[in-house]
């Protein structure tokens, strides 16, 4: 494991575990999604820069433009939840418990 | 060189330990700018100016714009900081358990590891992730148009989840 | 909503498990697996219910997560061994994490909690969307991937059934008891996933029609709890009569269909030297088939008392399209002796 490969790897799991334990806010919640997607980012250049497979770079290009579909919808959802529930708080997303 | 790409990668870490320590979210965007400022860092030392360049503009220049909006529109009174009491104890949790594991791959890492693969890139006039992005018009036509259909969608989807709710704190005028 | 956004989603719904099924490279098979969860979306908050808008975000926050783990978990197989393809996944690390990821897609037991939390704020048309079409395409990765570890497939898959059971008994909700039912068939899909994948299908293809017929039977009654299927006598009485033989086959009762993945199942797990595990599995089950009894018991074993208005809705002809529940009914009750049939067509 490369120092770079440790990096992203160690990014992308500080997101994952920023977006499983506590939030207060959907939006802190998307912005831990965003930073995944990120580092996804990253590795993805890197792989291709690193293993000089010219043909592959444009598959960074792809995962941005659908990590910003993901961010829209995301924040879409966000402006829905504060319409109706007129919060952002996660803890107000109490509706659907047992 | 080793050690720069040493500061930006250890960067890298901690702006993402600073977004996912759980501050107000207007400080995690801004954790998020570094993170996306190191990651263009990490991009040029390995030479693919082109992804660092796009990175850069689609990151900074589009999307924490909205994120800054976004923001803005969920903004709270009292913002919690990296000072206080939870989101430091986030982050040295964070921060060891990154120590922690790094400290098992140490002995593996040697100077040149740090490095990037092509040495002597910067004689270089042309890099190949220019012209491998540029494929995407050619050989990965198919991919392009994908892409575009989902970006269509996403208005759709967009506008079907906030068109038409007439309750709650944001009204449609 | 507007009917030609509508054809748009459900085009993007069919192009994304389409691009999924069709993909041998782990970033297109991320990208029909992001267009899917996309498209669904604003079908899931149509109503602008805070309850749907609700079940969406966490629909939405959940899918997304599980999509990134799987495209890092790919990448990360890139790293290691320097292979995109789907079908030749040889390091065991970005297996396991692919197969949690796919879990958590699917709604597996120690990932399953959103799966009864959504499908509670949605109406049971888009329920049925989810339950039945959105699984289709981590199916596909998922029998693709040939996992070989097998104690984490055991892990979850048995916990799926005992967490599927258990969850269920305590509810009077109608679609949280399908959410739990559904929980229940996807571990035992898992279950035999490792030993003989086409029962997999078979199992997922059965479970299908199940529950499409039982779905479409709440549908008609405009039943959402336990409460509001005791007078489904006075509206479709004859449906009223057949729809236990429903139930007790999602239960996986003898003559009926469900009893043949479940059958199945268990003379695998028995092949392989697994008695103990397929006795677990099938004392599972019976937790299942206790509340699927109690929602036969409330809709039709029990008559209960009504007044004379309320008493004839049965004779004013439902809008609704029959003909779907028909034929799904006759297939979810009566396909068991097609069993050598479906065996030499599943399993070559």
């Amino acid at each position: 494991m490369t120092p770079v490969h440790f990096a992203f790897s160690s990014t992308f799991m500080l997101g994952l575990a920023g977006l499983a334990f506590h939030r207060y806010h959907l939006l802190s919640a998307l912005l831990c999604l965003e930073g995944m997607m990120l580092s996804l980012f990253i590795a993805l250049s890197l792989w291709t820069l690193q293993l000089d497979s010219t043909t592959f770079s444009s598959s960074p290009m792809l995962l941005l433009a659908f990590s910003a579909c993901e961010a829209s919808a995301g924040l879409a959802l966000l402006v829905a939840t504060a319409r109706t529930h007129g919060t952002d708080r996660l803890q107000s997303l109490n509706l659907l418990q047992c | 060189m080793t050690f720069i790409m040493y500061l930006v990668l250890f960067s890298f870490v901690l702006g993402l330990v600073a977004v996912a320590s759980n501050p107000s979210p207007y400080f995690a965007a801004l954790g998020l700018v570094v993170v996306a400022g190191m990651g263009c860092g990490v991009l040029v030392g390995h030479g693919g100016p082109f992804l660092s360049l796009v990175l850069f503009l689609i990151y900074l220049g589009g999307m924490l714009v909205v994120f800054a909006y976004s923001a803005a529109l969920a903004a709270e009174p009292y913002p919690e900081t990296w000072g206080s009491r939870p989101v430091v104890t986030y982050m040295v949790v964070y921060l060891a358990g990154v120590v922690l594991v790094s400290a098992l791959f140490w002995g593996g890492w040697y100077e040149s590891s740090w490095g990037s693969a092509d040495e002597l890139g910067e004689f270089s006039m042309f890099r190949g992730d220019m012209a491998g992005v540029a494929l995407m018009y050619s050989a990965g036509g198919w991919m392009l148009v994908i892409s575009a259909w989902v970006l269509l969608l996403t208005l759709f989807v967009v506008l079907e989840l906030t068109r038409g709710l007439s309750r709650g704190a944001l009204r449609a005028v | 909503m507007n009917p030609y956004i509508m054809a748009l989603l459900l085009f993007g719904l069919g192009l994304g498990t389409t691009i999924t099924f069709a993909s041998s490279h782990w970033l297109l098979a991320w990208m029909g697996l992001e267009i899917n969860t996309l498209a669904i979306i604003p079908l899931m908050a149509q109503h602008h219910h805070p309850r749907a808008v609700e079940a969406t975000t966490k629909y939405f926050l959940t899918q997304a997560t599980a999509a990134a783990m799987l495209l890092f978990a790919s990448t990360t197989n890139a790293w290691l061994t320097g292979e995109w393809d789907i079908q030749q996944m040889s390091h065991p690390l970005p297996t396991t994490m692919i197969t949690l990821a796919l879990a958590l897609k699917i709604g597996l037991a120690p990932m399953h909690s959103w799966m009864p939390e959504v499908l509670q704020g949605l109406d049971l048309t888009t329920g049925l969307i989810l339950s039945t079409w959105q699984k289709l395409a981590p199916f596909a990765l998922f029998l693709q991937i040939h996992p070989n570890n097998s104690t984490i497939l055991i892990t979850l898959g048995l916990a799926s059934t005992l967490v599927g059971g258990w969850g269920g008994l305590n509810q009077t909700q109608l679609r949280k008891i399908l959410a739990y039912s559904s929980i229940a068939h996807l571990g035992w899909m898992t279950l035999v996933l490792q030993f003989a994948p086409s029962l997999t299908l078979l199992t997922l293809l059965t479970y299908f029609v199940m529950t499409f017929s039982a779905f479409l039977v709440f549908k008609l009654n405009k039943a959402t709890t336990v409460n509001s299927l005791a007078i489904s006598w006075a509206k479709t009485p004859i449906l009223t009569s057949l729809a236990p033989l429903i139930l007790l086959s999602l239960g996986g009762l003898p003559p009926l269909t469900g009893f043949l993945p479940k059958w199945l199942i268990l003379q695998e797990l028995t092949k392989q030297g697994l008695p103990l595990l397929a006795t677990f599995a099938a004392l599972t089950a019976l937790l299942s088939l206790y509340f699927y009894l109690r929602l036969s018991y409330a809709m039709t074993l029990t008559m209960f008392p009504n007044n004379l208005a309320g008493s004839a809705p049965w004779r004013f002809h439902s809008p609704q399209l029959t003909l779907p529940l028909a034929v799904s009914t006759a297939t979810a009750i009566l396909t068991l002796p097609l069993a050598p049939a479906a065996m030499a067509l599943f399993a070559p």
